[in-house]
C-alpha cells in the first residue's frame, strides 16, 4: 500500500515552515577532512580551556556505569539543594534545564501565546529570538546603543503584549553590561507589568566591581528571572545543564512548562561537585582570560583591528573584509572561530580567549589570512 | 479578497471547448487586479495559446486548475496539473509537435505564448504537480521629475522607507545611478513601490536628520537560500563607503537570522564596499546595438560555511576545484562515471524567459535520453527568438544534472560562476558563448 504524504502546509503552522533550522557544526574529525587541516582549534563557543573544575572532572570520572540505566532525578534534587545553599534561596526558586537554552524555551513557553511579543537586543544571543519565532511570538529585537543594551529604547518599546523582556548580562558577543544600577533602575521602571530575564551566562567570569549579582534582587524584584549556565566557567558544556532562579511564584507556573527528567544524572553530579569544588578554578580561569585579552588585544592592535573587548571570556574584532570568508580560510589554518554576520555584526569575528599558545596560533594564522 | 497577493482560481477539464470560459476568467482577474487593456489582451493571448496548447498535446482530458495571481506590478497566470502519467516533453519551451502545416513548426509549443508576456515559467512542484506560468506586468509612468540632493549628512540612520520616501529614493537613484549596471525599474517609481508593497522586495532607505533620502537599498529573495540586493545606491560622493556600509549592514541585519545563507549583488557595487565581499566569477551581458556588458556577481556568505558534498563530472572537475580552492569553500566533489548504462525517455527543461533583458534561463526538470538534441533545439529555438543572454544552471546536489555537461559544453556553454547554496547543493550556470558558435 503507498502511503500518502502528509500535506506539511496544512499540518505545520506558518511560523515552523518559514524557520530556518539551526545546523550546528559538523564533528572535528569531519571538518578537519573538509577543510584538510590537521588539527582544529576550536575559539568559537566560548568554551573553558581548562575544562571542569578539578571535583567535576572527578565526578564524571566515577560515574558508575551501571547507573547509566537508573533515570536520574527528575528535577534535580540535590542540585538544587546545593545551588540554593550557594545562593542563599529556597531550592524551589530553581530549575534546571538541560542547558540554558532549555531554561530560556520554559519561560517563554510559560507567559507566552501567540500575539505576544518579547523584547531584546538585535545584536545578543540569538536563542530568545529563536525561541519566540518558532513558537510564533513575535521578537522586538532593539539595536544596540554603544554596543550595550538600550534600557530606554526597551522600555519603549514594551506595549500591552509584552511577556518578556531577555538582557543578556554581561552580553555576548559585546562583553557590555548594565550596572547593578541600570538593572534596578530598569527593574524599577518595569514595576512588575513584565517578566525581565537577566541571562548570566557569563557571571562568573565578570571582575567589575559594579556588575550586579541578579539572583540578589529576587526578593525585590518578583517579576525578575535570572538564568546561569554549568557550560561556560564550570566547563561542562558537553553535559548540558543550565537552571533558572525566579520568585516562587514565577517558578511553579514555569514549572508547568518544564520537562522533567531532561537533565542527565552526570550532568546533575558534575554540577553539583562544581559548585562545591574549591581549587580556585574561578580564579585560574580569570587569570587565563586577563592574559589572553590582554595578549590578543595587542595583537589585534598591532594588525590595526578596531576591537570590542570587555568582560567575558571573547573579544570581539572587525575585519577588514568578510567575516564569513574569513572563516572559511581560518579554517584552512585549523582555526575555528565565531564569524558575526549572524549577529548582526558583519565584518566581525568573535574569538574565544584560550591558553596562551592557542592565542598565538590564532593570531599567526589571522595574520596570514588577512595578508593572503 | 486581500488586495495582496490575492489569488481566484478555476478548476476545470482540459478541453479546448473551454476556452472561453479561461480567456473570459483571466481577463476579469486582470482587470480586477489593474492590468491596463493592452497588457491584459496580451496576458489572455498568452493564456489562449497555452490553454489549447496542454490541451491539445500534453493534458487533454485531465483536471486543471488555473489560478490568476495578483503579484501587484504584475499579474500571472498559473496552470496546474499532475504530471501523472504525461509525456510532459511538450512542456520544454523548444518543444516542436507535428503539425500539417510545416511552415508553422517552429511557431508551435510553448514559444509564442512568451513573446506577449514578461516571464514564462514551468516549475515542478511537490506531489507530482506541474505548474506553468505567465507573467504580465502592469505599465508604469517613467520617472521625470528632477531632484537636489540632500546637502546634509550628518546623524545618518536607517529605515523602511514609508511610500512616498520609498518613490523618492527610486527617482533620484534613477537620477545619480543611472549606469548600465542598474535593473530598468528604478526608473519606475510606482512600480518600485508595488514591487515592495506585493512583498517580494523590501527596502530600506538612509536619511539625514531633516528625514530627507541620502540613499537606499532594494533586496528580494532570490531563491529560498539566496538574498539579492540592489544598490545601495548613493547620492553624494562624500562618505559613501560609511553611509554604504549602514545600508548594507541593516539589509545583512534584516536577513541575518532567516533562512538566507547567501546575499549576492549582480547590479555592480561600489568599490568601497567589494572588499565584503567575494566575486563568483563573470559573465557578458548583452543587449540590443550596444556593447556587451561585463558583469560580476558579488557574493557574501551569511554564515560558516558547513561544507556540502557536490557532484561533477570529469569535464567540469578543474574548474570546480579551482572555484572551490579560489573561494575556500569546503566541498567534496564526487565524480560521475557513465558506466555505460542508458537514459529513457524525454528531458524537460525549466526555460524563464525575462523579454525585458533578452534573458532565458535553463534548468533541468527531468532527466532523459535526449539530453544532447534537447539542448541543441533550445539553443537554436531561443537564439532564433532574438534572445541574447542564454544561460543554463545544474544543481550540484543531483548527480543527474551533471550528465548534461558534455552536451552543455558541446552546444558552446560556458561555465560562469557558481552561487553556493543556491539549490539543493551550489548552482552552477553557464552562458551560452555567441562568439565561440560563430567561430565553429
Amino acid at each position: 500500500m503507498i502511503m500518502m504524504q502528509p500535506n506539511l502546509d496544512n499540518l505545520v503552522p506558518a511560523y515552523v515552515r518559514e524557520f530556518e533550522p539551526y545546523i550546528p557544526s559538523k564533528p572535528d574529525p569531519e571538518l578537519q577532512k573538509l577543510y584538510g587541516c590537521s588539527r582544529l582549534l576550536r575559539l568559537n563557543n566560548n568554551e573553558n580551556p581548562l575544562g571542569p573544575p578539578p571535583a567535576a572532572q572527578e565526578t564524571i570520572k566515577r560515574f558508575p556505569s551501571v547507573k547509566g540505566a537508573v533515570y536520574p532525578s527528575g528535577d534535580s534534587y540535590y542540585l538544587r539543594q546545593e545551588i540554593a545553599s550557594f545562593h542563599g534561596i529556597e531550592p524551589d526558586q530553581i530549575l534546571v534545564g538541560n542547558g540554558a537554552n532549555e531554561v530560556i524555551t520554559f519561560v517563554i513557553k510559560a507567559f507566552c501565546e501567540q500575539g505576544d511579543n518579547i523584547i531584546t537586543a538585535d545584536k545578543t544571543f540569538a536563542v530568545y529570538e529563536w525561541v519566540a519565532v518558532f513558537s510564533g511570538i513575535e521578537a522586538k529585537v532593539i539595536p544596540l546603543r554603544n554596543n550595550g543594551f538600550d534600557d530606554r529604547a526597551m522600555l519603549e518599546s514594551i506595549n500591552e503584549r509584552t511577556k518578556i523582556i531577555f538582557v543578556c548580562n554581561p552580553n555576548n558577543p559585546t562583553g557590555t553590561y548594565w550596572s547593578k544600577e541600570t538593572l534596578i533602575h530598569f527593574l524599577e521602571e518595569v514595576g512588575g507589568r513584565q517578566i525581565v530575564v537577566i541571562d548570566e551566562a557569563y557571571y562568573e567570569f565578570v571582575e567589575a566591581d559594579d556588575f550586579p549579582d541578579g539572583i540578589s534582587l529576587l526578593k525585590e524584584y518578583p517579576n525578575l528571572v535570572v538564568f546561569r549556565t554549568f557550560s561556560k566557567m564550570y566547563g561542562l558544556a558537553a553535559l548540558r545543564i543550565g537552571y533558572l532562579a525566579a520568585s516562587l511564584n514565577l517558578v511553579d507556573m514555569i514549572r508547568r512548562t518544564c520537562v522533567v527528567y531532561s537533565v542527565n544524572a552526570i550532568a546533575q553530579e558534575a554540577a553539583l561537585a562544581a559548585l562545591r569544588d574549591d581549587t580556585g578554578h574561578i580564579e585560574k580561569t580569570r587569570k587565563l582570560v586577563r592574559e589572553g585579552k590582554d595578549f590578543l588585544g595587542e595583537e589585534l592592535s598591532k594588525l590595526k583591528l578596531p576591537v570590542i573587548k570587555n568582560e567575558g571570556n571573547y573579544i570581539i574584532a572587525k575585519l577588514p573584509g568578510s567575516d564569513t570568508l574569513a572563516y572559511r580560510k581560518l579554517m584552512r589554518e585549523g582555526i575555528m572561530i565565531r564569524p558575526m554576520t549572524g549577529f548582526r555584526y558583519p565584518n566581525h569575528i568573535r574569538i574565544t580567549i584560550s591558553h596562551l599558545e592557542v592565542m598565538e596560533a590564532f593570531a599567526g594564522a589571522l595574520k596570514k589570512v588577512l595578508q593572503g | 479578497m486581500d488586495k495582496k497577493n490575492s489569488m481566484l482560481t478555476l478548476s476545470l477539464n482540459a478541453q479546448p471547448s473551454l476556452l472561453p470560459v479561461v480567456t473570459q476568467f483571466v481577463e476579469s482577474s486582470a482587470n480586477v487586479f489593474g492590468l491596463g487593456k493592452n497588457e491584459c489582451l496580451k496576458l489572455v493571448l498568452a493564456t489562449e495559446e497555452i490553454f489549447v496548447y496542454l490541451c491539445n498535446f500534453v493534458c487533454g482530458g485531465k483536471d486543471m486548475e488555473i489560478q490568476c495571481v495578483n503579484g501587484l506590478y504584475y499579474a500571472k497566470v498559473r496552470f496546474r496539473f499532475s504530471a501523472a502519467e504525461m509525456n510532459l516533453r511538450g512542456l520544454n519551451i523548444a518543444s516542436t509537435i507535428s503539425h500539417e502545416r510545416q511552415s508553422d513548426l517552429e511557431e508551435m509549443g510553448l514559444m509564442i505564448a512568451s513573446k506577449s508576456v514578461e516571464r514564462l515559467n514551468v516549475v515542478i512542484e511537490k506531489n507530482n504537480r506541474v505548474s506553468l506560468e505567465v507573467f504580465k506586468e502592469k505599465v508604469y509612468p517613467k520617472i521625470s521629475e528632477t531632484f537636489l540632493p540632500a546637502k546634509n549628512l550628518e546623524d545618518i540612520s536607517i529605515e523602511t522607507p514609508d511610500a512616498e520616501r520609498l518613490k523618492l529614493f527610486a527617482g533620484m537613484a534613477a537620477q545619480y545611478c543611472d549606469d548600465p549596471h542598474s535593473p530598468p525599474f528604478l526608473k519606475y517609481p510606482g512600480k518600485i513601490l508595488d514591487m515592495v508593497a506585493g512583498g517580494e522586495y523590501q527596502s530600506l532607505v538612509a536619511i539625514n536628520k531633516k528625514k530627507e533620502v541620502i540613499g537606499g537599498i532594494i533586496y528580494f529573495n532570490r531563491t529560498e537560500k539566496i538574498v539579492q540586493c540592489f544598490g545601495p545606491y548613493l547620492f553624494h560622493q562624500e562618505k559613501q563607503a560609511e553611509q554604504g556600509n549602514l545600508l548594507l549592514n541593516a539589509c545583512i541585519g534584516k536577513i541575518a537570522r532567516t533562512k538566507a545563507l547567501g546575499l549576492l549583488v549582480v547590479s555592480g557595487l561600489p568599490e568601497t564596499l567589494q572588499s565584503g565581499f567575494e566575486t563568483l566569477g563573470s559573465f557578458n551581458y548583452y543587449a540590443e546595438g550596444k556593447e556587451p556588458l561585463v558583469k560580476t556577481p558579488f557574493y557574501r556568505h551569511l554564515h560558516e560555511d558547513p561544507g556540502c558534498e557536490v557532484w561533477s563530472h570529469p569535464d567540469l572537475d578543474d574548474y570546480l576545484r579551482s572555484e572551490y580552492d579560489r573561494l575556500f569553500l569546503a566541498r567534496t566533489i564526487r565524480t560521475i562515471k557513465n558506466m555505460g548504462e542508458s537514459r529513457l525517455g524525454n528531458s524537460l527543461f525549466q526555460a524563464e524567459i525575462q523579454r525585458e533583458k533578452s534573458e532565458v534561463n535553463l534548468f533541468p526538470l527531468m532527466p532523459g535520453a535526449d539530453f544532447f538534441t534537447n539542448v541543441e533545439r533550445h539553443v537554436r529555438f531561443l537564439r532564433d527568438d532574438g534572445l541574447l543572454n542564454i544561460f543554463f544552471s545544474l544543481d550540484l546536489g543531483f548527480s543527474w544534472h551533471l550528465e548534461l555537461i558534455p552536451a552543455l559544453i558541446a552546444n558552446n556553454f560556458r561555465p560562469c560562476m557558481v552561487l553556493p547554496f543556491a539549490g539543493i547543493s551550489d548552482l552552477i550556470t553557464f552562458q551560452y558563448d555567441y562568439d565561440a558558435a560563430k567561430s565553429r
